[in-house]
Parts: structure tokens; C-alpha cells; sequence
């Protein structure tokens, strides 16, 4: 068990390092830099600003440097936001991101294998075709588009909602409503093809022979093995939404990090672009490790140590 | 497993809490949803605006930039103001002398002028925030507006020291300052919030003072109250301000939102009192006449190459700048009720005759498709061209650029008969590549820093990082030198006319159209004064 986890451990470290190293260089290989701006500036202030931001180094200096402070937890500083480290950014938009992230899964995860489960127990019946037409509009309406029409009949039309901006529970149920669609219908779907493929298995069979009820069939038998698809998408979903939408955020004026994965690109804000990278996979590659744990717990079959498989 | 099942459980344990503590502060960020505001309106005057986004910074040499200057200029005040005429008076400095010479300013500030801590504004804290916008380490964009004053280049480019930058506080509150050259226009220039006074004491105790409202100690109409960073921040009434019977508002509420949609909808629920203009409601809004208009000082422009073929020869410039349609672009293009642009200085400077520099320069370069296709001609006859080089037209990558790159595109086919090649690019791509000289013809902006006409005509004098075109030419920068140093108002206003007009007959430039501001307001809010050199000013705002 442990020798796994170490391993794993290891590997992981490993990835992210090839990532950040990735990233960094291709990064400066980027035409264009921080201090690349319409506005009048003299060659005195800018190399003054490069020598600030220690720009001014050799490449692989900045690298060597970037990496020791990452060691220490120091993201650096922004070189667009002056006065303010990358720290500071992540430390205040990921927590609106995460809330906005974990509300918008709950209500896509429950929604979406609810909406699968019935789907799949009502095969080519109305309830499954009403269903499946639900999830694929949510797959094809894009979130925006959702954001946009939601605002103009739920809070401009008929003004029941604030538009925009993060202050109370009140204003999060429309970005929640616009980021969950699109989830929702994706695990709706997922669900529904292995809700059927599981319904028709053996033990299925036996279990209704057995005269179990339809409800403890479904929940305890057939949901469990159906759901491994599901977790398995769970993973990198997670990690994309809990990190913030750029588009849904900045309709709805929510102060998250999604923002920064964008921003950051067009102002070549180095110090920013690898603090959010670094975040991500992080994030991500935690999210995948978590979904292999799930794995051994949903099905008892897959073991995660050679010692209890053999 | 049931490891397995006690890590999980912990893990969603840690993420749950993790939400309760994001929560509770979301929970107790004061709503400003409609039922609130109109509770607050019995007893206070609040004014709700936009920011847009996130300010760059409340540190004056660094918050330069219309996301930073807009509340900057409420929160701070310098030694003048600009006025609703946008011309600079007596702010925290009472009156000033100007020295025979006119090149030494001896400004006396306010006995009353207050930090919002209590302490006095010393002629000490405009040294110090004058030498530290011009410190090499402070990296301030805004730096060069300071080389007006005596050592002050040599200072930032690392050639001088702090102590040969002429700024010196004769007194408590007597502040001196030797220009290089008499200024006419330095009144004006040090309105801008770069020339803003800093606590002394206060940035020496804690060098992050700007960073959040609770450390933040300003001199203006207004204090900042509370800054949820990326969210919205508030200022209220500086009670410490010298003329804060003047100021009528109690609260501003700056949100901060980032998409022209959502802004114009959270304005139509009455959650904001100003919004821009979405571009896909401009037509309808422009028609209901509810759109207000007011000038902007800057201009949009494109830029020839003038060491790259064709645009080497004057001739083919010309041809290319008077086949170009400005008024048929504001009209059927842009349609956002812009001047269309003939020449490079924009409207609202006026000369010492009170002439506007706009009016009285004229028409400097006007749509003339007959006479285009002659120069044309005689251009390519000049260079020995049968046909003409390939022409590729660069603007960074927007929709509007694109309208009126494919509108150019149109105008050259239809007035010269001449196909040019379009490519588009990403934004700092193209700045990079177009100080590099490696475009033939490509978009351009130009935002003057301050209200002066030497301030847009400075920008082509040879080897300048705005000139972008390879252009020189001596007589041009002489002019441009002699007007910096010239006392007389007159004669620099002549220097500047004939300066303009020189870049205009030589072409190395384009005019498009002058920049607005065009707004909408809510019809209880009065006395908000938007400055062409970019900065709101809330001092006078009133709202019913």
C-alpha cells in the first residue's frame, strides 16, 4: 500500500516538474513581452522594468530561480499587477472559483445521473427521449450563450435575479445554472449508456430473481458499476471547473482565477502564466489520483497494489 | 478500503470546509442588490460605477492606466486639478510664482491640505514622490513625463543621482521645481496622477501602504473605504479634504465588470449608474438619444513603413493616405459618432488667440480619390514601377480593427484600383513586430498623456518609440525642440502648426478618426466631468 503511494507520489512530482519546465520555456519562446504596450514607452523606463522583474537574465537563470522559490511555495511576483504576488491572486480567486466550481458539480453530478438513471430505467420511452434531447442541447448550447439568456429572461425580463457580480447566495444561482448545463448533459449521457449496458449483465438478472426491490437494483447493483465511466470524466472535469470558467466569470463579473488562465497569455505575464499552470496540473493530477482511489472503492475488482491482486 | 474510505472522507471534509470559509465571506460583502441601494439613497448620496476591472495599482507612478486613474484621481489630489473646462487650477497647492525665466515654479501648498490620517501634506511629500517617480528601481511607466524637470532623465536612466533632480521643499509647505525649459503646459501636466504626493511617512513605514484599503492614506475628495481586490472597492468622503463642502457625494461603489453586456443590463436594472455603449445596441441606444458624446484626446491612425516598399516614396503615401474615406468610416464603419480625423492633433486645444489647434490647422490631409490616383501615378513613375509592390495591411487582431482594416481594403480597391493583402495578428506580436519596423502599413493608436498639442506632434520626432515609421525629418525635430523651450505661447503654437503640418504633407501617417467617450447616465446623476486626457473627475458629482 504504501510503496503505491510513494510511487505514485514520485510520478507525480515528476510530471509536474516536466510541465513546469515545458511551460516556462515555451513560454519565453513567445514573441512579444510583458512591457509590449500601444503606449509610449522609452527604452530608459523599459529596461528599467526588465531589470526590476529580473527579465533582464539569462533564461536559464530565471528558470533556476523560479524553480527554487517554487520549491518554497513562492509563485513571484505579477508583473502586471505590481504590488501583488501570484500568491496573492490565486489565494483570493481560487477560493470563489472552488465555491463556484463545487456548487456547479453537485448540481450537474446529481442532475446528470438522475437525469441518466431515468433515462436508461425508461429505455426508448418518452421520458428517455425528453432526457437525452435535455442533454444534448446542454452539450451543444455553449455556456455563454446560456449565461447570456439566462440574465436577459431571469434577471433583466422577468427580475427575480441579480445580473452580475459575487456577493450573496443570491447572485450565484445564475452562473451556477449556466456552468452546471453542460456537465450535466455530459454525465446524463455517461450514465445512461452504462446504466444500459450494466441493466442487461447477469447479476442484474439474478438480482431481480432474487426478488430484490427495483430500487435497491438499481441503487446498489447496477449504479455502482454504472458510475465508473462517470468518475472517470469526474477527474479532469473537476479539476477544469473548480479552477474557473474565463468566459462565465467574466460575464457575471465573478472575481475567481479563471480570468488569469486568459489574461495572463494576452499580457505575457510570466510570473502569472506559470502560477496558474503550476496550479492547474497540480490540481489536475491530485483530481486523477483521487479518481483512481474511487476506482478501488466502486469496483472491488481493480486493485491499486500488486500485493492484494494476486 | 477502508483506509481508502477514511482518505476520502477526509479529503471531501478538507474541500468542504474549504467552501464553508469562501462562503461566509461572500456572506458578509455588502449587497448592493436593488432593495439595498434604495434603503442607502434616503440617507446617503451613492454613486454606483464600473471599473471595469481590477486597478493596475493605487500607487501613483505606477497606476497608470484608465483602470487606475479613473478612482486614482478621486482618492489623490496633486497640486492642481483640472477643472469641468479641463484646465488645470489650485488644488492642494494654493497659488504658485513663476520665475523671469519661466522655468522655476515655487508652488505654496494649502495650510488646511490634509492627509486622510490627520497629517499635513508637506512640500516633503511631493519631493519624495516626485524623486521616487523618477527612481530607476521604481520602474514607473509614467516616468517620463517627469523628464520636464531638471535632472530628472539623468536620475532614471541611471546617468544622475536623486540629489541633481531639481525639486526642493523650501519650507514646510513651500514647494520648489526647476524645469529644463519653460513649460507652458506643466500646469496641466502634473494634474496627471503621477505627480500625485505621497505620505512620506507612511510608504517609508510599510512600502505596501497602497496595497489595501485599511493601509491606504490619500489627500483627495474621497478615501477608499474597502477594497475587495478583482471585485469592487468603495470610496467614501475624505473629511479631511481642504474643500469638502464642494463634494457632494457620500459613497462611490466601484464594480468591477469586464464585459460590456453585463455592464449595460446591471445599468438597465438600476444596478449601475453609468454603463459604456455595447457596440451591438449602439445603433438603437444612438437613436433613443440616450447616449451621451464627449471628446476623447487621442486618435486611431495607421502607420506607413517608410523603409519598406512602396511607402518609401512620398507620393505613393499620399496617394494611399487621401484614397482613404474618413467621414464614409466614422459614418457607415465604426458608427460610434467619432470626428473623422484630418489631421494628427485632436479637437479642444486652445491656441493663445483662442483659436481651437483642431480648427485653425484645418484640413491637413482630405479625401480626394482623382488626386490620390494622380499621386499614385506619379509615384510609381518616380520609383520606375510597372506594377506596384504588394501591399499588406497589419492591424492586432479585434473586431473593429478588422471593420476597418476591410473597409480600407475597400476604399484603396475602389479609389486606387489597388489590392491590398490583409493579416491579422495578436496583440503583443504586433506591437513587437511593428517597433521593429516589420510591417508596410498597420493599425495604430495614439492616447495623449497630457493636454497639449506638443504632446501628440512629439511622437515622430526621429528615433522616438512612438514614431513606428522610419520617418525623420530635421527640420520637423527642430521644431519640435524649439517649441519645448519656447516661452512665448504664440510663437510655440506656430512651431506646433507648422510642425503638424510638415508630418502631414510627408505622410508617414494616416489619420482614422478621433477617439469619444460615449456613455449612458443615469438622468438623477449630474456633474461628473470626464477629461479628453482620459481621467473621471467625481469632486463636483451630485446625484438626486
Amino acid at each position: 500500500m504504501n510503496t503505491y503511494f510513494i510511487k505514485r507520489f514520485v510520478a507525480m512530482i515528476i510530471t509536474l516538474w516536466l510541465i513546469i519546465t515545458g511551460t516556462f520555456f515555451l513560454m519565453h519562446t513567445v514573441p512579444g513581452s510583458p512591457f509590449d504596450e500601444e503606449r509610449t514607452t522609452n527604452e530608459t523606463i523599459q529596461k528599467n522594468r526588465e531589470a526590476y522583474y529580473q527579465l533582464d537574465k539569462p533564461l536559464i537563470l530565471q528558470y533556476g530561480n523560479y524553480l527554487a522559490a517554487l520549491v518554497q511555495g513562492d509563485l513571484g511576483p505579477s508583473i502586471k499587477k505590481p504590488g501583488q504576488t501570484v500568491n496573492d491572486l490565486l489565494g483570493r480567486g481560487f477560493p470563489i472559483s472552488f465555491e463556484l466550481g463545487l456548487f456547479t458539480l453537485i448540481l450537474a453530478i446529481i442532475s446528470g445521473i438522475i437525469l441518466g438513471v431515468v433515462a436508461a430505467l425508461r429505455h426508448n420511452g418518452w421520458i428517455d427521449y425528453l432526457a437525452m434531447s435535455i442533454a444534448v442541447l446542454g452539450i451543444s448550447i455553449p455556456n455563454f450563450v446560456m449565461a447570456t439568456v439566462l440574465i436577459q429572461q431571469l434577471a433583466v425580463n422577468i427580475p427575480i435575479f441579480p445580473v452580475a457580480t459575487w456577493s450573496s447566495p443570491k447572485h450565484m444561482v445564475l452562473p451556477i445554472l449556466a456552468l452546471a448545463t453542460g456537465p450535466m448533459a455530459i454525465i446524463a449521457r455517461l450514465t445512461r449508456t452504462s446504466m444500459l449496458e450494466v441493466l442487461t449483465q447477469d447479476y442484474i438478472k439474478t438480482a431481480k430473481a432474487k426478488g430484490l426491490s427495483p430500487v435497491k437494483i438499481v441503487f446498489k447493483h447496477a449504479l455502482r458499476n454504472a458510475l465508473l465511466p462517470v468518475v472517470t470524466v469526474l477527474g479532469s472535469l473537476a479539476a477544469s471547473i473548480l479552477t474557473g470558467t474565463f468566459v462565465i466569470e467574466k460575464i457575471f463579473a465573478i472575481p475567481g482565477m479563471g480570468k488569469y488562465f486568459v489574461d495572463s497569455i494576452n499580457s505575457r505575464d510570466y510570473s502569472v502564466i506559470m502560477g496558474t499552470t503550476v496550479f492547474y496540473s497540480a490540481l489536475l493530477i491530485l483530481m486523477l489520483f483521487l479518481v483512481d482511489l474511487t476506482y478501488g472503492l466502486l469496483d472491488p475488482r481493480i486493485k491499486l497494489h500488486k500485493k492484494e491482486a494476486e | 478500503m477502508k483506509k481508502l474510505t477514511i482518505l476520502l472522507a477526509a479529503v471531501m471534509l478538507v474541500l468542504s470546509l474549504a467552501a464553508c470559509t469562501a462562503n461566509k465571506d461572500a456572506g458578509s460583502e455588502p449587497k448592493d442588490d436593488g432593495k439595498g441601494k434604495n434603503e442607502e439613497k434616503k440617507t446617503e448620496k451613492v454613486l454606483y460605477l464600473n471599473n471595469g476591472q481590477e486597478p493596475t495599482s493605487f500607487d501613483p507612478p505606477i497606476g497608470f492606466d484608465a483602470v487606475s486613474w479613473n478612482a486614482l484621481n478621486n482618492i489623490m489630489e496633486g497640486l492642481t486639478r483640472l477643472d469641468e473646462n479641463h484646465q488645470p487650477q489650485a488644488a492642494t497647492a494654493e497659488k504658485w510664482d513663476i520665475s523671469e525665466d519661466g522655468k522655476t515654479y515655487t508652488f505654496h501648498i494649502r495650510e488646511n491640505a490634509k492627509w486622510s490620517n490627520g497629517d499635513d501634506v508637506t512640500a516633503e511629500d511631493f519631493v519624495y514622490a516626485w524623486k521616487r517617480l523618477l527612481d530607476p528601481n521604481t520602474g514607473s511607466s509614467a516616468a517620463f513625463l517627469g523628464y520636464f524637470i531638471e535632472g530628472g532623465e539623468e536620475y532614471n536612466n541611471g546617468k544622475g543621482s536623486a540629489d541633481d533632480v531639481k525639486v526642493k521643499a523650501v519650507d514646510k509647505k513651500t514647494f520648489e521645481v526647476t524645469l529644463i525649459s519653460p513649460q507652458a503646459y506643466f500646469l496641466s501636466v502634473i494634474a496627471n496622477p503621477c505627480f500625485f504626493p505621497i505620505n512620506e511617512k507612511v510608504a517609508k513605514e510599510n512600502p505596501k501602504w497602497f496595497a489595501e484599503a485599511n493601509s491606504y492614506v490619500s489627500n483627495g475628495p474621497f478615501k477608499l473605504a474597502e477594497w475587495n481586490h478583482d471585485s469592487d472597492f468603495t470610496m467614501v468622503k475624505n473629511d479631511k479634504y481642504w474643500d469638502v463642502n464642494n463634494v457632494k457625494l457620500d459613497k462611490v461603489h466601484w464594480a468591477m465588470v469586464d464585459d460590456a453586456n453585463t455592464e449595460y443590463q446591471m445599468y438597465s436594472t438600476g444596478e449601475l449608474d453609468t454603463s459604456d455603449v455595447p457596440s451591438e445596441l449602439a445603433d438603437k441606444l444612438f437613436k433613443e438619444g440616450d447616449v451621451k458624446v464627449e471628446d476623447q484626446a487621442g486618435l486611431y491612425f495607421y502607420r506607413f513603413n517608410v523603409t519598406k516598399e512602396p511607402f518609401q516614396n512620398e507620393n505613393i503615401r499620399k496617394a494611399f493616405a487621401l484614397a482613404i474615406d474618413q467621414k464614409q468610416m466614422v459614418e457607415l464603419v465604426t458608427k460610434n459618432q467619432e470626428k473623422p480625423a484630418y489631421g494628427f492633433v485632436s479637437y479642444g486645444f486652445k491656441d493663445p488667440e483662442g483659436n481651437d489647434f483642431r480648427e485653425h490647422s484645418g484640413d491637413l490631409i482630405k479625401t480626394d480619390a482623382v488626386k490620390a490616383k494622380e499621386l499614385l501615378k506619379k509615384g510609381m513613375e518616380e520609383e520606375g514601377y510597372k506594377k506596384l509592390p504588394e501591399v499588406t495591411l497589419t492591424y492586432n487582431t479585434l473586431d473593429t480593427h478588422k471593420k476597418i482594416a476591410e473597409a480600407l481594403q475597400q476604399m484603396f480597391k475602389e479609389n486606387l484600383g489597388v489590392d491590398v493583402k490583409l493579416a491579422n495578428m495578436e496583440s503583443s506580436v504586433f506591437a513587437t513586430d511593428q517597433k521593429a519596423l516589420k510591417f508596410q502599413f498597420s493599425r495604430s493608436s495614439f492616447l495623449a498623456d497630457y493636454a497639449d498639442p506638443i504632446n501628440f506632434v512629439e511622437n515622430f520626432i526621429t528615433n522616438s518609440p512612438m514614431n513606428r515609421t522610419g520617418w525623420s525629418n530635421a527640420e520637423f525635430d527642430k521644431l519640435i525642440k524649439d517649441a519645448k523651450h519656447e516661452k512665448d505661447e504664440k510663437k510655440r503654437y506656430e512651431m506646433m502648426y507648422k510642425a503638424e503640418k510638415i508630418l502631414l504633407d510627408a505622410a508617414p501617417i494616416v489619420p482614422i478618426h478621433f477617439y469619444n467617450q460615449v456613455y449612458l447616465q443615469n438622468k438623477d446623476v449630474s456633474g461628473i466631468v470626464r477629461h479628453p486626457v482620459g481621467y473621471l473627475e467625481l469632486k463636483w458629482a451630485d446625484k438626486k
